[in-house]
């Protein structure tokens, strides 16, 4: 079952190899391409061979050497590069995980915020705002590290909540997800109602949800755990074809539904606490890219999930350089360009081939 | 009853303020009050007000404009404060309403006789219900420093203080002119005011406060952000390249130690460069009240340490 290469050859028709290679080669090299392309704009204009340089600094990485770069460079090297790639990696790891709870929870409404780990990881980054703290810890942002502790908590709570008799059902678990979300909010709301007036604006403007130019030890870290996390959600997709096909189809096809369940939600659970740790809560990604990709390539999630995950890279990469330039020096928060952009686009997908929805 | 017959609100018609008052008097049975010259406020909200004898159960609704009714030695017919009026300590022992959500039953049971609140922050629906129980509410607009003495000066012909109030205000220009007189000619400085953090917000063209910057002879590096509160872009930030980054620091609001260090990591900042990380006191700055004067002073100090400083020993 796990062995995905050899299953790619037999579904003949629907996907082939040669799509799959075509399909994500070319999502790659776009992606590749929206990446430049996204360096080249911000509140700043910087000429095309200041990128060019500032990118050949960061290849041969001389971080001593920093001092020694004029500040066009030190835009490029220490702002908009991290913060251009954590847009692509937030954008993809929204896409993959709402891909993933869509076809988990068999609901097209689902997104990464669904199941309450999110409130989790907002009230701990809510509750480090209140008390102030706020600095580093080997080399990595606090807030963050609140984030994703409030987060992980979340998920043992909802983990608990939900399973019964060491099953997981998915009604449990979205029910329980759904109200601890509306807890966790009302705890996060009442922080922000006993602020000064200032400073609740400040955590307003974070949980809205804003990407900002992360140091390259956070912007790591946060990399590698989200590419492995998506490696493993990757190595589940043929489990997610047949998981959408029924709880009692898949165990009747001799899948450990109950294993593989508890599974795609920790995977899940744990990238979405990141990813909110990091960026608060940008919307309409999550829910919205799965849906207009598998508009156009189909929903064998053996395709779906990668395509998913660079289209929603792009996509926020490209909404971030739009909140970046549109108001500049102002910055507005990205979750209305993913909205006012995506939202558009996607209706006239829906129309365009409203029969493949779903 | 009591509330009808000394405040009330005109409708937008073309009464004449004394016929109103002529009215009430009669209306109301007290004929004495037709002789009292009747005198027209209009808020920021272009609302117009009447009152026949000053307020003396006033609730405000800002730290700011507690401050101010302290000032001008209004502080007894003050019966209602927001959770972050703290200044001067009297008003601590104020009861309590809220702020941006103020609970309107322990304010009703004040028995306010007007309500003073700032155009910010509060709901807008708070103030339609002030409406519709008869308080009078009267809002202020933070717009310009100017703006703040203004505030004072009405406040004080409305609260029966208008000597005290006015001799406050003639002090509070007299200092920001004595301020601005100070660093008049010297080169200014590029500064940047981190009201919050992460993400970065600060001050643009049209708060108070990037007035305020001016005058304290700095340049805001968001002048061109085309918002009174944007968040501006970080790499904006460096382009611009400030001389002297400025921290509020406070125990409600402000920016925390450990989070201003972060910004020692834009190492080719000038700032961070010549180690010109500042604090100044939330309170003073940010409250457009009459510490802002101090706030001025304590911003020309940090811009220009030789000459402001130096000028003031030499008094």
């Amino acid at each position: 079952m796990a062995d995905i290469a050899s299953s790619w050859a037999n579904t003949g028709a629907v996907l082939t190899v040669h799509r799959w290679v075509t399909v994500i080669g070319g999502l790659l090299l776009a992606s590749l391409a929206v990446l430049v392309l996204c360096l080249q704009f911000g509140a700043t204009s910087v000429d095309v061979r200041t990128v060019a340089t500032a990118i050949m600094h960061m290849l041969r990485a001389d971080q001593g050497g920093s001092a020694t770069l004029g500040t066009s460079e030190i835009i490029m090297v220490q702002i908009r590069f991290p913060r251009v790639l954590m847009g692509f990696f937030v954008g993809a790891s929204l896409a993959a995980v709402g891909v993933t709870l869509q076809a988990l929870l068999r609901n097209p409404l689902a997104d990464p915020y669904v199941l309450g780990v999110s409130s989790g990881s907002a009230l701990g980054v809510s509750l480090a705002i209140l008390f102030g703290i706020g600095s580093t810890f080997l080399l990595l942002p606090v807030l963050p590290l609140f984030g994703f502790a409030g987060g992980l908590l979340a998920l043992l709570l909802i983990y608990r909540l939900a399973q019964s008799k060491g099953r997981l059902p998915i009604h449990s678990l979205l029910l329980a997800g759904v109200i601890l979300n509306a807890i966790l909010t009302a705890f996060i709301m009442f922080i922000t109602s006993i602020m000064e007036p200032n400073r609740s604006a400040g955590l307003m403007a974070w949980l809205m949800g804003s990407l900002t130019a992360p140091g390259y030890p956070a912007l790591g870290v946060f990399a590698v755990y989200a590419v492995i996390i998506l490696a493993v959600l990757m190595h589940k997709a043929q489990l997610l074809n047949v998981l959408s096909l029924g709880e009692e189809t898949a165990r009747s096809l001799g899948v450990n539904t109950e294993g593989v369940k508890k599974q795609l939600f920790a995977m899940t659970a744990l990238l979405t606490g990141a990813i909110v740790s990091v960026s608060g809560m940008i919307g309409f990604v999550g829910m919205v890219v799965p849906h207009a990709v598998r508009l156009l390539i189909g929903s064998d999630h053996r395709l779906l999930l990668p395509a998913s995950a660079l289209v929603g890279g792009m996509f926020l990469a490209l909404a971030d350089t739009m909140a970046r330039t549109v108001l500049a020096p102002a910055e507005i928060p990205v979750g209305i360009v993913t909205a006012l952009a995506g939202g558009p686009f996607f209706l006239y997908l829906l129309l365009w081939r409203k029969d493949r929805m779903f | 009853m009591l509330i009808a017959a000394t405040a009330a609100f005109a409708n937008q018609d073309d009464e004449t303020p004394s016929m109103t008052r002529r009215h009430q008097g009669i209306l109301t049975g007290m004929p004495f009050m037709a002789h009292v010259s009747a005198q027209a406020y209009v808020d920021d909200a272009g609302r117009r007000m009447y009152f026949a004898k000053p307020p003396t159960r006033i609730v405000s609704l800002a730290p700011s404009i507690t401050e101010m009714l302290f000032a001008m030695e209004a502080g007894d017919q003050l019966v209602g404060v927001t959770d972050f009026c703290d200044y001067p300590a009297e008003a601590l022992k104020k009861p309590k309403v809220g702020y941006s959500n103020p609970n309107m039953e322990s304010l009703v049971a004040l028995q306010p006789d007007l309500v003073v609140a700032p155009n910010d922050f509060l709901k807008p629906d708070v103030i339609m219900k002030f409406e519709q129980l008869k308080i009078p509410v009267f809002i202020l607009a933070d717009k310009n420093v100017e703006g703040i003495f203004v505030h004072i000066q009405t406040l004080g012909r409305i609260v029966g203080r208008s000597p005290k109030a006015d001799a406050v205000a003639m002090q509070l220009r007299e200092q920001v002119a004595a301020i601005k007189q100070r660093v008049q000619g010297i080169a200014p400085v590029r500064m940047l005011y981190v009201l919050n953090s992460q993400p970065l917000i600060t001050v643009g063209p049209g708060s108070f406060i990037d007035q305020l910057i001016g005058m304290a002879g700095g340049v805001n590096v968001a002048a061109k952000s085309a918002a009174p509160y944007p968040r501006l872009s970080m790499e904006a930030v460096l382009q611009e390249d400030p001389e002297v980054l400025v921290f509020p620091v406070g125990k409600a609001e402000g920016i925390s130690e450990s989070e201003q260090q972060t910004w020692r990591q834009w190492s080719t900042m000038t700032a961070v460069k010549r180690g010109r990380l500042h604090q100044i006191a939330a309170d003073w700055l940010n409250r457009p009240g009459p510490r802002i004067a101090k706030g001025l002073e304590s911003l020309a100090e940090i811009l220009h340490p030789n000459h402001v400083t130096s000028s003031r020993v030499e008094r």
